[in-house]
């Protein structure tokens, strides 16, 4: 489990996270949205031991990351891509590789193997004795992803991973993600991308300096903008919404064009009702429709913007 | 601290620095200019126009007729004199005898000279023992028991080239501490370095490591053909092999690495601030500044340069290496690097 409690960071009196906690399960795809300088990276910064907190604390698998004595322990159990790859360039895609093997201390008899999987894994097996430098964006990318995966941590934190990607390539990445998480691996995604957030990850958090929300997409939609249903009329009326305003679950009502749209508690149990009533005074329906709030309409909503 | 750890580091930046023209450039060039071109350069023009020494006296056929002890001979001609604590000036002499004189602004010939000091003069054909030559030409002589001018210059350009070894393994971290920090700094591979589990004495000990060994060893390396070559020069004016001796010891294999320490330290540190190769190596370069001004120093006479004032040249960069040491350590913490390399 990952876990934050009260986590806050303060740079020469510039407060940069502030009073965030929340947890991980084992196996979960969690992912930080927030805007750039909210404090994504700083967090995960802090959680990997890289850099103090100044007030409150995490804990990964139950080591508290303020104690300096569970840094190593720490670390050994996670994998970390920043948001650069920081590949070393002159050398060739194996040595990385095998340099970083070597560091998180695996088994001289599966390094090899472990490598070379990997590497045919991701689809550079053929190139992996070509300088790193002459690779493109995407393919650094996968080498960076498969240098935080070297050890087989159990937790693993991307800091944008597909950030500066092109559209095949973050695919690639994506759906690699998607493999990872099938493993059962515990995963902490920070991005900026709404859709690879949604398609990748279990639960959601929103930082901007503080936290703004957590929690699963669809539970953030009906918290923050309730259950919606768009009646599409033929002939729009404006008498029609007193008949309606007032039955039971309506939270709210207003026309807009031809539709009409509708806030209520529970669609499924107030739909039949509301049919009801606009055909008994003499409404032309079309067709009923459900609407869902995606991520980008939440992300919005917290950070104060409009769609 | 895991030694193991340090050395997987130290592999990796072997592996990178092999790939590297400049630092490469820097570990065969740098050693071949200061080991085989310049004692060439230096000595091989000293060395032609060298007195050689000698074995045996020249026979001079003196014939001596007087005696004199003390008091001062100027403006005259002698020949077959003996001469004992004598002042002498503006003076010609042939054939003569010198025994703890002064002599100055002469022109001796055929004479045997002995402990005596010469200044301004020409001393021509003669036997000059034990014997102290200023601004004086030697023509013909052989020098017995003494050095001459030429030995002097020689020493003194000897004493010079040790200087240049000192500042090999100074000047070579200068290079790859440069591609080395601020090259991982400006490739933005610290992050994923710092996230492994390793300490942050481990890395730095792995990456100190792995520039210390490669300057220190191209300079011991290249100790050997400068010796080969000084010697081969000197000895037919010197009559003996002055390489190796105490001092280039204790600068080669005492001084030198710890110059080399201090380099690479204060690279560290000037890395933690810069963000562009070239400034690093230009801010770190100023470690070579303390060398060069104990070199001058002594090659000035202002101390004698030997084995005591070696091992206090030796001492003193230890204490300086242990400082440094410990900025560099408190410079190189993961939570510095992340958040206040620039």
């Amino acid at each position: 489990m990952i876990e934050a409690q009260h986590l806050g960071r303060v740079f020469d009196g510039t407060v940069a996270v502030e009073d965030v906690s929340f947890s991980i399960k084992d196996g979960e795809a969690f992912a930080f949205l927030g805007p750039n300088g909210a404090g994504k990276t700083t967090t995960v910064r802090m959680l990997c031991c890289l850099i103090s907190a100044t007030h409150g604390t995490g804990f990964i698998d139950g080591l508290d990351i303020s104690e300096k004595n569970n840094h190593i322990k720490i670390r050994s159990m996670i994998g970390l891509l920043p948001e650069n790859p920081g590949m070393y360039e002159s050398l060739s895609a194996h040595r990385n590789l095998d340099f970083y093997a070597r560091l998180y201390g695996v088994p001289e008899r599966e390094r090899e193997a472990r490598i070379s999987a990997m590497l045919k894994r991701l689809g550079i097996f053929d190139r992996r004795n070509d300088a790193v430098g002459k690779f493109s964006k995407g393919m650094k990318q996968k080498i960076a992803i498969a240098r935080a995966l070297m050890h087989e941590p159990s937790y693993i934190f991307l800091d944008e991973p597909t950030a500066a990607l092109d559209p095949e390539a973050a695919i690639t990445v994506r759906n690699f993600l998607l493999e990872l998480k099938k493993e059962g691996r515990t995963i902490f995604l920070n991005t900026h991308n709404l859709d690879e957030a949604q398609r990748v990850c279990d639960r959601i958090g929103v930082l901007k300096t503080r936290l703004l929300a957590t929690g699963a997409p669809d539970d953030l939609a009906t918290r923050f903008f309730g259950r919606s249903t768009i009646v599409h009329l033929k002939v729009a009326n404006p008498e029609f919404l007193p008949a309606i305003r007032n039955l039971p679950g309506v939270l709210d009502a207003r026309l807009d064009d031809k539709n009409i749209l509708l806030s209520l508690v529970d669609p499924v149990e107030q739909n039949p009702a509301i049919i009801s009533a606009l055909v008994l005074k003499g409404a032309q329906i079309e067709y009923v429709q459900e609407v869902k709030h995606g991520l980008e309409d939440i992300y919005l909503k917290l950070m104060g913007g409009s769609k | 601290m895991r030694f193991e750890k340090s050395w997987i580091i130290v592999r990796k930046e072997f592996s990178e620095f092999r790939k590297n023209k400049y630092i490469l450039y820097s570990l065969f060039l740098m050693p071949i200019i200061m080991s085989v071109v310049l004692p060439v350069v230096y000595l091989v023009p000293i060395s032609t126009f060298a007195t050689p020494p000698a074995d045996h006296p020249l026979e001079l056929g003196i014939n001596i007729v007087q005696e004199i002890q003390g008091g001062n001979q100027s403006n005259s001609s002698v020949e077959n004199i003996r001469f004992h604590n004598t002042n002498i000036e503006n003076v010609i002499a042939n054939k003569c005898e010198f025994f703890n004189c002064t002599i100055v602004m002469s022109v001796v010939k055929n004479s045997n000279l002995t402990s005596s000091t010469i200044t301004g003069s020409v001393v021509e054909h003669s036997n000059i023992q034990s014997s102290t030559t200023i601004d004086t030409n030697a023509p013909g002589s052989l020098f017995l028991g003494s050095e001459s001018e030429s030995e002097k210059y020689l020493l003194l350009i000897i004493n010079s080239l040790l200087m240049f070894f000192v500042l090999i393994p100074a000047i070579i971290p200068t290079v790859i501490a440069s591609y080395s920090f601020v090259g991982e700094k400006l490739n933005k591979s610290l992050e994923p370095l710092l996230a492994t589990p390793t300490t942050d004495t481990e890395l730095l000990a792995g990456k100190t490591l792995a520039i210390f060994i490669p300057s220190v060893l191209v300079t011991w390396i290249s100790l050997l053909p400068a010796v080969i070559i000084v010697d081969l020069v000197t000895y037919p004016i010197l009559g003996y092999y002055i390489l190796p001796n105490m001092i280039w010891i204790l600068g080669v294999f005492f001084v030198a690495p710890l110059f080399c320490i201090l380099s690479v330290l204060v690279n560290v540190i000037v890395s933690a601030r810069v963000s562009d190769v070239r400034t690093s190596q230009q801010i770190g370069s100023i470690v070579v500044l303390p060398a060069i001004a104990f070199f001058i120093v002594a090659l000035a006479g202002v101390v004698v340069l030997n084995e005591f004032y070696m091992l206090l040249f030796g001492t003193a960069i230890l204490i300086v290496d242990l400082i440094v040491f410990f900025i560099s350590l408190r410079v190189f913490q993961r939570e510095e690097i992340l958040v206040k390399w620039k």
